[in-house]
């Protein structure tokens, strides 16, 4: 914000003043970038170094092997311990960009004799990353605008809740790098376009390549770097630089692209990438027609741009058409339609639905992930019209469209983040220079703008006020972003805490004593069924094999476990072999009180087990009660009462006194007291539960022998 | 001029052959002893204490001279049964000082194991002495049945010999059976015997002849923990900037009766007798200056254990995951630090580290396999072992951590059927250069040095190929 501030007088004190101002700028980035990694640290320090969440633990399961048995093999890699019988093929299924960063600075650590453990590399790495995204924010932002904005934004992103959300330590997902990526291709994007030169638009292709290699949201990116250009062409600002920048990247990151064997031929043939492929074959005929205007006589060349154009238009559409109708361009998956039409998910495909973060943002959520930069915004964006640039018409492209997505999904608020934080960067900066100008005297001033004597008066007041409300404005940013990394998203989730009367902190370590219980007291190739929001922690923890995971790929498969869970014990048994299911893995929160279990979850697994062919008897209605509600009491509804999953998670709960002045078998999570309690389980035994009833692991027993 | 040449290798060739025969020899050769005649026991004192999942057998020996001449050793013998289970042997004279044991053989027993004991003080001919000998079985209470349930009690059975098994004649003998129980199921009931609270008198029988074997057999209640670690990875290392590190990677079996049927948490809550054969937790000694003390395994911190500091050591209750019931299996990683100032003594450059081949894990432990890594700092060389038992020595390694260059060298060994006798300090004598502490710190101001010039040399030169006519527009 002082760089314009800057005299150019004499060049010994210029230079001194000049060592300061990098000194500064060093500091406050490098501060930041510190910041940012520390922020983030929340649950190291309150637990442990340990990875989070269901997909982590995939990634890191994932990441362990690619270090262990070297990269051809992790490529080659098919999983049998995943979606038995069918099995997985993880090298061709995933984006191996996060694994193999991590298992790449492994190795060089291990080249230097730095002995981290593989675990803790994963652990850092978001946070790592997080840091280098607050360096190169400063550098887009520098680019747009100027280095003040650009230290704002670093400032702001490094703790924007938004992106935290997903970069914790031991969050250890695709996302917590993909931002990076993300930000890394638009400043070499916006390098290409300003400079016009092939280095920085191959380097954006590499950025690009890295992006795609890491997260399947590369095609939002791929999709806004076309519409730049369009826009640009559209607006007449379509240049020699804007064709090569466009021309290079898209063929160099194309290529790239598709080296990566989960992407393969999608960028030619989805429907995704259409956009892209357009916008590239328009630029070649734009280039050439403004090629032709050049040599051409005006009427000549009107007749020629006419037939051409019709010609071209009438090939385009049908190839178009046969190649849908042939298969050869894919229509478009479930999760892009639903960003389009966010009830899609809703009406067509439970599984999508039933995933917490592909639920439509709330405007609560808004403030509550990006606080003081939603009011900053809209200033930025006028700030950003104020004075159009190439790169401004970028950042405002970005900024409208991820507000969009962000809006129909709460997970893309990951992508809003960041355009929110370079955005009010630029017009918290903006402002600031504004007013900080006010309030020093200014001797040069008085000579220039002497007729504006009269509103001098309250300037130099107005603007202390105005950078007051502002520092404060970014103070609270400051306190609220502390306390909702704090207190939101900083709890692992794999070990839950809570307070007991006397304020000591009770740890429920309840997944690792079952998922260790699984792993060592267990025959090693036994088959687990379970939910598949926990089929990721299963293999990377118990490793063991289970039937469905979090990699939601098969709808029949996981539909089939959702009828057996929620069919009667009898009906269950004949799925149960006919998986071969050896334990079953419940989780069940009422005598803990805690409510994301799996009778809450319990609707969904109806809703997809009935989504089926097989599983057509299944129908959601039977579940609640003739008024329609979902009660587990002795008023709810009899299929619900018999069915496995309820007998597994409440098997001789209807003992246990969980409050005092509650009936034996109070559940704490629906508040009621179970409706059945007196039963035997035939075709399961109780194998494990964990110490505060958050696990029941079951054995399924085998057939019984003939005439016993 | 190539015959010179060779000369140096062919003898290097023959020493090194040399070398390895000696090593076979000494490795094939085995003591052989001859069963005296001189000698009688005039009195056998037996005690069997069985009240743990360990044998604990203590003998008061009144060894006699019967013959003419000064008797300076004697021979222990192990039945055949039981030769595989025997984990210790030790034996003390009268006022407690340890004796020299040496496994020997005998001609003509070939399935039984010998063990000679050299006296301190010869035995004159028509006196005694008096030797105390230890011994410690383990995996020699077998579970019967060998499968319970969660509610039941863990019967187990002892197979033994109701006489000293010795090589010598025995004038007189008692055996006293401790099982601190009064549940018992059936015991040989061979006269004279006489049953107390929780222990079983046999004897005395006068005059057994050498070497004889009655069967000794009581099955009784014993719900004492029967854990035992499967194996054990010990690692020391050694730090000359004041700490040492150790960290045990354990694996724990259950090893009693084993679990028939469903685990009911709701029993196991609610009845604190439910599962009395199960372990919830155990108690590990540490060092008294023991800190900074973790306790996890692959999964992450085990987040259920209490730490106790007390006078003389560090009280850790060990909480597993889960109950151990018969089968089940868990392992994990212990580890801390103790100032090096305790056991590391040196003069000069030879330094002297004396440390205990393994440390407490539980009570009445027993490991199937101990293997303990030592790791020296980077440059000390001319290590010398010397231990208080036989270990079998694995080969030398290397070990590469923060700013090693050509890797620390470890030391390493590895021991079958451990208990708690065995925990004896080893002494490790080696050479390190003091100069060498500086390297370290060097390596670090050396780099940092390299960096800044570096950044030096690419600010004040330009290194780029052609000026750019114009820096883009602001």
């Amino acid at each position: 914000m002082t760089v314009e501030v800057q005299a150019k007088p004499s060049r010994l004190p210029h230079l001194s003043s000049d060592k300061q101002l990098t000194f500064i700028k060093l500091a406050v980035l490098s501060m930041a970038a510190i910041l940012s990694f520390g922020t983030r640290l929340f649950s190291v320090l309150r637990f442990e170094s340990v990875i989070h969440e269901f997909d982590p633990y995939f990634n890191y399961r994932t990441t362990r092997y690619l270090t262990e048995e070297g990269f051809y093999n992790f490529h080659n890699w098919f999983d049998d311990r995943a979606w038995y019988p069918l099995g997985r093929i993880i090298g061709g299924t995933i984006y191996p960009g996060l694994m193999v960063t991590s298992a790449t600075l492994y190795n060089i650590m291990q080249f230097l004799n730095i002995t981290i453990d593989i675990r803790n590399v994963c652990v850092f790495l978001a946070p790592f990353f997080s840091s280098l995204t607050t360096i190169v924010t400063y550098l887009l932002t520098k680019e747009l605008k100027d280095e003040g904005a650009g230290l704002v934004a670093a400032a702001m992103i490094a703790i924007v809740p938004g992106y935290i959300s997903r970069s914790v330590a031991g969050s250890y997902d695709n996302e917590g790098i993909a931002i990076f990526c993300m930000l890394l291709t638009y400043y070499f994007w916006i390098k290409a376009v300003n400079t016009g030169t092939i280095l920085w638009a191959t380097m954006t292709a590499l950025a690009y390549f890295y992006m795609v290699s890491s997260w399947g949201g590369y095609v939002f990116l791929i999709n806004l770097i076309p519409l730049h250009v369009l826009a640009l062409m559209l607006l007449g600002r379509f240049s020699a630089r804007v064709y090569v920048a466009y021309s290079t990247l898209y063929c160099v990151g194309t290529i790239l692209s598709m080296q990566i064997s989960f992407v393969g031929f999608q960028p030619v043939q989805s429907s995704e990438h259409m956009l892209a492929l357009g916008v590239f074959g328009l630029c070649q005929l734009y280039a050439f027609t403004q090629y032709l205007r050049e040599r051409l006589s005006p009427a000549n060349f009107e007749l020629l741009f006419k037939a051409l154009l019709t010609t071209l238009l009438a090939t385009l559409g049908t190839a178009v058409v046969a190649l849908t109708l042939t298969g050869k361009i894919s229509p478009w998956t479930g999760r892009f339609y639903s960003l389009l039409d966010p009830s899609y998910a809703k009406n067509h495909i439970p599984i999508i639905a039933s995933v917490s973060e592909h639920q439509p943002t709330s405007w609560s959520s808004f403030y509550f992930d990006l606080q003081v930069l939603v009011f900053l915004f809209p200033a930025g964006l006028y700030f950003c019209f104020s004075k159009l640039t190439d790169a401004n018409i970028f950042i405002i492209l970005y900024g409208v469209l991820s507000i969009y997505f962000a809006g129909v999904m709460v997970r893309l608020m990951l992508v809003l983040a960041p355009v929110m934080c370079i955005v009010s960067g630029v017009a918290a900066s903006s402002l600031l220079s504004l007013h900080v100008k006010d309030i020093e005297p200014k001797v040069e001033k008085h000579e220039k703008k002497k007729k504006h004597e009269n509103n001098l008066v309250f300037r130099s007041e107005v603007g202390a006020l105005f950078v007051c409300v502002l520092g404060c404005l970014l103070i609270s940013y400051v306190f609220h972003c502390t306390w909702v990394t704090s207190e939101a998203y900083s709890s692992p989730s794999i070990v839950l805490s809570a307070r007991a009367h006397d304020g000591a902190r009770i740890i429920f370590d309840d997944f690792r004593e079952a998922y260790t219980w699984l792993k060592m007291n267990t025959p090693e190739d036994s088959k687990v069924m379970s939910w598949w929001d926990y089929g990721y922690q299963i293999t990377a923890m118990a490793n063991r094999t289970v039937i469905v995971d979090n990699n939601t790929w098969n709808n029949t498969h996981i539909s089939r476990v959702g009828q057996a869970m929620a069919s009667t014990e009898d009906k269950a048994y004949e799925i149960m072999q006919e998986l071969d299911v050896d334990y079953v893995l419940v989780i069940f929160g009422g005598l803990v009180g805690y409510s994301s279990d799996d009778i809450n979850k319990f609707l969904w697994m109806v809703r997809i087990g009935g989504s089926t062919e097989r599983g057509a008897h299944i129908r959601e209605a039977d579940y609640y009660t003739p008024s329609g509600e979902f009660r587990v009491d002795s008023d709810g509804s009899n299929t619900l009462l018999n069915c496995l999953m309820y007998k597994m998670s409440y098997y001789k709960f209807g003992l246990v006194y969980t409050e005092g002045g509650r009936p034996p078998g109070f559940d704490r999570v629906r508040g009621a007291e179970i409706g059945n309690k007196d039963f035997n389980l035939d075709v399961l035994e109780e194998a494990y539960t964990t110490e505060h009833w958050l696990v029941r692991i079951y054995k399924v027993k085998p057939l019984p022998n003939r005439g016993v | 001029m190539s015959k010179i040449k060779m000369l140096p290798a062919m003898d290097k060739l023959r020493f090194s052959f040399i070398f390895l025969l000696f090593i076979v020899i000494k490795c094939e050769s085995v003591n052989v002893d001859t069963v005296s005649s001189d000698i009688r026991f005039k009195n056998v004192d037996r005690t069997i204490d069985i009240s743990s999942q360990l044998v604990k057998i203590t003998s008061k020996l009144t060894l006699e001279n019967t013959g003419g001449t000064p008797v300076k050793n004697f021979l222990l013998a192990v039945e055949q049964f039981a030769k595989n289970n025997v984990a210790f042997v030790g034996a003390k004279d009268s006022s407690g000082k340890d004796l020299r044991l040496v496994e020997t053989t005998v001609k003509g027993h070939d399935q039984v194991r010998f063990w000679r004991v050299d006296l301190k003080d010869a035995v004159n001919a028509g006196s005694t002495a008096i030797v105390t000998v230890e011994t410690v079985l383990t995996k020699a209470l077998q579970p019967y049945p060998t499968a319970i349930t969660q509610q039941e009690d863990q019967l187990v059975k002892y197979n033994g010999n109701l006489y000293t098994y010795s090589p010598y004649l025995v004038a007189s003998q008692k055996t006293n059976v401790i099982i601190n129980t009064k549940s018992v199921e059936s015991f040989s009931k061979v006269k004279p015997f006489t049953q107390q609270d929780g222990a079983i008198q046999y004897g005395p029988y006068p005059n057994t002849k050498p070497f004889s074997e009655k069967e000794l057999v009581i099955h009784y209640r014993n719900n004492s923990p029967f854990l035992t670690v499967t194996r054990v990875e010990r690692l020391i290392e050694v730090s000359h900037w004041g700490n040492i590190a150790v960290e045990e990677v354990i694996e724990i079996e259950h090893s009693g009766a084993r679990l028939k049927g469903p685990f009911s948490r709701y029993d196991y809550q609610q009845d604190h007798h439910s599962g009395p054969a199960s372990v919830r937790s155990y108690k590990t000694l540490l060092p008294a200056s023991a800190s900074d003390v973790y306790y996890r395994d692959t999964n992450g911190n085990i987040s259920t254990s209490n730490m106790k500091v007390k006078k003389d050591s560090v009280e850790l209750d060990l909480r597993p995951r889960y109950p151990l019931f018969g089968g089940w299996r868990t392992h994990y990683t212990l580890g801390y630090n103790v100032p090096s100032y305790e056991y590391l003594y040196h003069t000069g450059n030879d330094y002297l580290l004396k440390m205990r081949i393994i440390d407490h894990i539980y009570d009445d432990m027993q490991v199937d396999e101990l293997v303990t890594k030592i790791i020296l700092p980077e440059g000390s060389t001319s290590v010398k072992a010397n231990l208080p038992y036989a270990v079998t020595r694995l080969p030398d390694s290397l070990h590469f951590t923060y700013l090693d260059t050509k890797g620390r060298p470890v030391i390493s060994f590895t021991k079958k059927n451990v208990v708690e006798n065995h925990i004896q300090d080893f002494q490790l004598r080696y050479t390190f250069p003091r100069l060498l502490m500086l390297q370290e710190p060097l390596l670090v101001v050396g780099f940092l040095y390299a960096l800044f010039l570096c950044v030096i040399i690419y600010v004040r030169l330009d290194f780029s190929i052609h000026k750019a006519e114009h820096h883009h527009k602001d």
